[in-house]
């Protein structure tokens, strides 16, 4: 256990090196589907977030009563409890915004980078090494989100934050705000990503060798 | 007391008080946000009705607004609409009707403001619509919508590609010519179930 | 009559106009993840379809009787305790998310239980992918759909039978398999194609999805053109002559 990271390079590690939708490939499903808008996305992460940290902490303070064979139990409880939370609030107070991201919000319960930091940190460290493990991973998550977003509102519709950025000349490339966009977008990020990733650590190694 | 300890309930205590933990807390938020939820519900309608009835309909005086519901046989079918009564110091300020019906993707749903008559269109809004973005979505455009206003429905609209002339007519938006008969057929056909119950009565009616 | 156009379209609608996967992009994991080989495609695509109805099966039955506002059950519970008139308001919607998981845990752990025991061979195809669905978001999603077509209608007569809901599951699985599968076919060719290298995986299977989520696009508006195909009389008569210009 020597090796473990201590809670602030395990924030650090969730928001590039080990980023929650680039890097691990989780969580896939609201990437594609509210990232239209940056509001939406915003939104998105910032309800995550809420369910990861809160999930966290919660699994993080029982962690010594759980039993195995109902650990998923617990997990899944206590996100499904968050995520009711998160939806009711936004139900109060931005009607709206909780309108246009519909079934997704719900959705965040059998998103995986919950689970997965509840099973793999949450449930084996201390409540301030979990909950910043949450914060990095939420971060990670946030950008990873409004990266997606940024080029599709900029691309699909010449808005940031639904104000005008492009003259109005641009013809808005309205296959990006739709379904296609979506997987094109990513997928181009995530290959230019993926490349960036491979020269860094090329990089990386002609400085170790010489 | 070894026997207890091996039971399967007993084993999951936590889960079982977790279970209990979880319902307390959610049955709080309930309590305290309920209520604002409800009403964001109720008002995401209401707060249209002043606006779709027009400008001149309540002279800067509040209006009543009385929600009812009026089932209407349309050919052997239940058709179901809500509709909201409007009226200034008992005297009746215009109708609200919320329609719904197929557009070219999925349902569109509109909220049509009709004249204390029933003579005209005061207003017209859509509350939700998937059509394609840059085209059919331009139903939603103030411009578009406020073709509407002031038209009678004596009878059935009609959609034209460009050039309305007559009162009958509507201008299509282009490339989108379903979307904009598909509004179109919304109101004709909600106009149609609706004159006969709406008008005659003001008061209630089950 | 108008039930069968309703069925239709439901079935129409959930399989190809807006499918799961590449129009509300459900079920992404396994889309990525399972679509290396079409059988092994198929048998997640078939295990999905298999799942999805039983969980629809189970909400539409509890959405109905135990959580929507005033459902029977729940109201007949509660009357035991409070006067009639609350019992007859009970509202336990806020519940629904966590009794969705729970029942679509439980009825994998069951379905894998039973067809392990009555149908191995069933089982060898497709049980190996039969824990993991119960984080498919696909299942979840349609169960959702469905409660917001309970719930959320302004009729009580509007509001979903057990017969719409269980097309809309089934087709739904239905679309996911046509998707995965496709999907599948298309990457075992791309196994021989010089791909650069950070695109291999992922990437270019996202690409590629965004290819077909654009062909899928094509089916937008068969659902209107179809009803009114269908639909024996024009609901609206007019007045004015037919404009042969549109």
């Amino acid at each position: 256990m020597a090796d473990q990271p201590t809670s602030m390079e395990r924030f650090i590690q969730g928001i590039l090196p080990e980023n929650p939708v680039y890097r691990q490939l989780l969580g896939l499903c609201p990437t594609l589907a509210v990232t239209n808008g940056m509001k939406a996305a915003i939104t998105m992460a910032c309800a995550v977030g809420f369910v990861l940290l809160c999930a966290n902490v919660m699994i993080s303070l029982i962690r010594n009563l759980l039993k195995p064979h109902l650990r998923i139990v617990i997990f899944t409880l206590t996100i499904a409890t968050f995520v009711t939370i998160a939806d009711r609030f936004l139900a109060a107070y931005m009607y709206e915004m909780s309108k246009t991201l519909g079934p997704y919000i719900p959705l965040i319960i059998v998103n995986c980078i919950i689970i997965c930091r509840c099973e793999v940190c949450a449930s084996k460290q201390p409540v301030i090494t979990a909950a910043s493990d949450a914060l990095g991973q939420s971060i990670g998550y946030g950008l990873a989100l409004s990266s997606v977003a940024a080029v599709r509102e900029i691309l699909g519709t010449g808005m940031f934050f639904e104000i005008r950025v492009l003259p109005t000349a641009w013809p808005d490339w309205v296959i990006m705000v739709l379904p296609p966009g979506a997987f094109l977008t990513f997928g181009l990020l995530l290959g230019w990503v993926n490349w960036m990733t491979s020269r860094y650590a090329a990089k990386k190694q002609v400085k170790g060798s010489l | 007391m070894e026997g207890l300890k091996d039971n399967k309930i007993v084993q999951a205590w936590l889960v079982l008080l977790l279970a209990v933990l979880f319902g307390g807390a959610l049955s709080g938020v309930q309590m305290t946000l309920g209520p604002a939820i409800e009403a964001n519900k109720i008002n995401e309608t209401r707060q249209k009705v002043p606006e779709l009835l027009g400008p001149s309909s309540a002279n800067g005086e509040s209006l009543d607004i009385v929600s009812r519901s009026v089932n209407v046989d349309r050919q052997g079918k239940k058709v179901f609409y809500s509709v909201y009564e409007a009226s200034v110091n008992g005297k009746p300020a215009g109708w609200v009707a919320k329609a719904v019906g197929q557009g070219y993707a999925d349902k569109i749903e509109l909220l049509l403001g009709l004249d204390p008559g029933l003579n005209k269109i005061t207003g017209l809004f859509i509350l939700e619509q998937k059509e394609t973005p840059g085209l059919g979505n331009k139903i939603v455009t103030p411009e578009w919508r406020g073709q509407f206003i002031e038209k009678s429905i004596q009878s059935p609209l009609e959609v034209v590609k460009t050039g309305a002339e007559t009162p009958y007519e509507i201008n299509a938006i282009t490339g989108a010519t379903i979307s904009s008969r598909s509004v179109t057929e919304i109101i004709n056909s909600a106009v149609k179930d609706l004159k006969k119950p709406l008008s005659g009565q003001t008061r209630p009616l089950e | 009559m108008s039930y069968l156009i309703d069925i239709v379209l439901i079935a129409l609608s959930a399989a190809l106009i807006n499918n799961f996967v590449l129009y509300y992009f459900v079920g992404i994991c396994p889309f990525i993840g399972v679509s290396r080989k079409v059988e092994m495609a198929f048998g997640m695509g078939c295990a999905v379809t298999f799942v999805i109805s039983i969980a629809a099966i189970m909400s539409w039955t509890i959405t109905t009787f135990v959580l929507m506002p005033g459902a029977p059950l729940s109201a007949w519970v509660a009357g035991f305790f409070v006067s009639s008139e609350s019992a007859a308001k009970i509202d336990l919607t806020i519940l629904s998310y966590i009794v969705y998981i729970f029942a679509i845990a439980s009825s994998v752990q069951f379905v894998e239980m039973y067809v392990r025991k009555f149908f191995p061979l069933l089982y060898k195809s497709f049980g190996v992918f039969l824990p993991l669905i119960t984080t498919n978001c696909a299942i979840l999603f349609a169960c959702l759909k469905i409660m917001s077509n309970i719930v959320g209608v302004d009729d009580p007569a509007d509001a979903w039978d057990l017969g719409r809901s269980l097309t809309l599951a089934v087709f739904g699985g239905v679309g996911f398999t046509i998707a995965i599968s496709i999907m599948a076919g298309i990457r075992e060719e791309l196994e021989l194609c010089d791909i650069p290298k950070p695109f291999k995986g992922a990437a270019i299977t996202l690409i590629t999805g965004g290819i077909l989520a654009m062909a899928f696009m094509g089916f937008t508006g068969v659902d209107s053109g179809l009803k009114k195909a269908m639909t024996p009389a024009p609901s609206i008569e007019m007045k004015a002559p037919q404009n042969t210009a549109q």
